[in-house]
């Protein structure tokens, strides 16, 4: 099986829930790992993959919206599917506010959960796809010395040449040295490249 | 004939006073029938005229007999004859005559008087008896019927207090709805799940029947497990009315004990009685408390399996309370409960364990307050638990 081969968790305390939630996910392909409890989730190693998370809400011990803050704290950002006996409203609106992905009550059908599996599964792709970009982004823009991150600033900020070798005190020439050798390293193809990932960074840093 | 001269009437005074002067008219025509005849005048005929005109007619109609009689011996029959004078040869005889009728009525009418006031004492006495009595009956009558009304009245009182009762129990099983039909819902989420991944598979390209029919078992034993659940409530239900008659709590105790046996030697816990010398009873349903204790003491078992750095010892102690209660205690020396876990115990579906279904101590807490008593939990210490509850003591028999 690959690395990035996809994989759902599936974490309830009735065995049988677990079990058939396990068979329907594995009918269509998908990995599937099943934990007994909040716990035991947390204990395991998890592969680096795009995962998905489908979470009974009343489990004895932690229950599903403990985890849910436990993840969101430990900074583990992972799409879950809630599954609730009675989808009662303030705690469906507590899971969602708290960015669940999907609240589904029980008894779930089958194709429900497996949309919802595939859209969760689907986000947490792009949102790892973003956070890579943004990790290299970030790799590239560490990888510039002090000066070379002062010129990047005022050249994103939309400065001339002129103007940051004045606001810097240095040279034209220095400046066009300095901008060449960071679009260099990051590897910007051109003026506009250079502003998208600048303005990436941010957003991700922002997150 | 004496009360009708009691009665003051006109008319009566009226005929009293004539039989007077009848009666003195008659003792006159005898008197003078007489002495024609034999010489001698027959006056105490006169006598017996006042006598009986006081006797019958009283003081008044005595003086006008006294009166008449008076005056008619003296024109009849004292010298000179036919004139209103007397000889002074008979006058001491006359007079005499005179006193003696004077002092004759004045008895006999102060006879009457005080025979007369004897009656009306007597009469009034037995007005006031009736009078009494009806009184009396009255009360009677008001005391039965304010009776009838207290009884009529604790009637209703037990008929709110049982309608009560059975609200009370409806809101208990009404709270436990919800988490019933979670109970419920639990299984068929199973068999949905299994049934979904069941067709998946079989809708596969290539089917895989080996994972269909694993499917299909696991749909089964949640169909089976949902049917379980509907039965074991059903049960609860049905018992849920008290069958109150006196119990030996000691005894309900034992049988628990005895009970429990079995699964207390399986995780190597040692149960200990310590019951109360006076055999307390109550008024309950055994069964019903006897499904409380045991609960408990299974709870207890279980919260005992991990303990290995002491001796797993349940005890279950009864003790009377001064208060006209008796409080049964189950102790354990088990894993004890966390502020958290002691806040929602009695939280119906509320549980620690992955098989439980969290139903026991609410449903004893409902049992222990159908019979008017409480239920509790406590730290035992460092390590462990007390649960313990109170029921409201009868009094031994007298057997």
């Amino acid at each position: 099986m690959k690395e990035q081969d996809p994989i759902v968790f599936v974490i309830d305390d009735d065995r049988m829930i677990r079990d058939g939630l396990q068979s329907l996910i594995r009918s269509v392909g998908l990995r599937v790992e099943t934990f007994a409890s909040a716990q035991e989730f947390l204990g395991a190693k998890r592969p680096d993959t795009p995962a998905c998370l489908v979470l009974d809400v009343r489990m004895p011990g932690l229950s599903g919206l403990d985890l849910q803050l436990k993840l969101r704290d430990d900074g583990i950002p992972i799409p879950i599917i809630f599954i609730t006996g009675h989808g009662d409203i303030p705690m469906s609106v507590r899971a969602m506010k708290e960015g669940a992905h999907e609240f589904l009550t029980k008894p779930v059908r089958g194709q429900d959960l497996l949309d919802a599996v595939q859209k969760a599964l689907a986000s947490d792709r792009a949102l790892r796809q973003e956070r890579r970009e943004a990790h290299e982004i970030r790799a590239r823009f560490e990888s510039l010395t002090p000066r070379e991150k002062q010129v990047l600033e005022l050249v994103v900020e939309g400065l001339l040449n002129k103007q940051i070798a004045d606001r810097l005190g240095m040279s034209e020439l220095t400046v066009k040295t300095h901008r060449a050798h960071l679009m260099e390293k990051t590897q910007a193809e051109s003026l506009a490249h250079l502003v998208r990932m600048a303005e990436k960074l941010k957003t991700a840093t922002r997150k | 004939m004496g009360r009708r001269v009691d009665e003051p009437s006109r008319l009566h005074a009226i005929a009293r006073y004539a039989l007077a002067i009848v009666l003195v008219a008659l003792a006159l025509l005898i008197s003078l029938a007489l002495q024609n005849s034999f010489g001698n005048p027959f006056w105490f005929f006169f006598s017996v005229a006042v006598i009986l005109s006081t006797w019958f007619g009283r003081i008044g109609p005595g003086w006008l007999s006294v009166a008449c009689s008076t005056v008619a011996v003296m024109y009849y029959f004292t010298p000179p004859i036919h004139r209103f004078a007397v000889s002074p040869s008979d006058l001491p005889y006359f007079v005499t005559f005179v006193a003696c009728e004077v002092g004759a009525t004045q008895l006999i009418s102060w006879r009457r008087q005080t025979e007369d006031a004897l009656r009306r004492a007597r009469d009034e006495l037995e007005v006031r008896v009736a009078e009494r009595t009806v009184e009396l009956k009255n009360a009677n009558e008001a005391l039965l019927k304010q009776m009838d009304e207290q009884r009529r009245t604790e009637e209703t009182l037990q008929a709110t207090r049982a309608e009560l009762a059975r609200a009370a129990r409806i809101t208990t099983i009404g709270e436990l709805t919800a988490s019933i039909a979670h109970e419920v819902n639990q299984p068929l989420a199973a068999v949905v799940a299994n049934a979904d991944a069941c067709l998946a598979w079989l809708s596969r390209e290539r089917p895989d029947l080996a994972e269909a029919r694993a499917a299909a078992e696991r749909a089964t034993e949640g169909a089976t497990r949902a049917s379980d659940v509907i039965a074991r409530i059903r049960s609860l239900i049905t018992k849920a009315t008290p069958e109150k008659s006196p119990v030996q709590v000691n005894r309900v105790i034992e049988q628990t004990a005895i009970l429990a046996q079995g699964q207390a030697a399986r995780n190597h816990v040692a149960i200990e009685l310590e019951l109360s010398p006076d055999s307390p009873i109550v008024l309950g349903d055994s069964i019903q408390l006897q499904q409380v204790i045991l609960n408990l003491v299974m709870n207890g078992i279980d919260a005992m399996t991990t303990v290995a750095d002491r001796p797993k010892t349940l005890t279950l102690r009864s003790e009377s309370q001064g208060s006209g209660h008796i409080r049964v205690l189950v102790q354990d020396s088990g894993i004890g409960l966390t502020e958290e876990v002691k806040s929602r115990l009695f939280e119906p579906f509320f549980t620690t364990r992955s098989k439980g279904m969290g139903m026991g101590l609410s449903i004893s807490r409902s049992i222990i307050e159908a019979h008017g008593g409480r239920l509790w939990a406590e730290s035992n210490g460092s390590e462990g638990a007390i649960f313990q509850f109170t029921l409201p003591s009868e009094d031994r028999p007298s057997a």
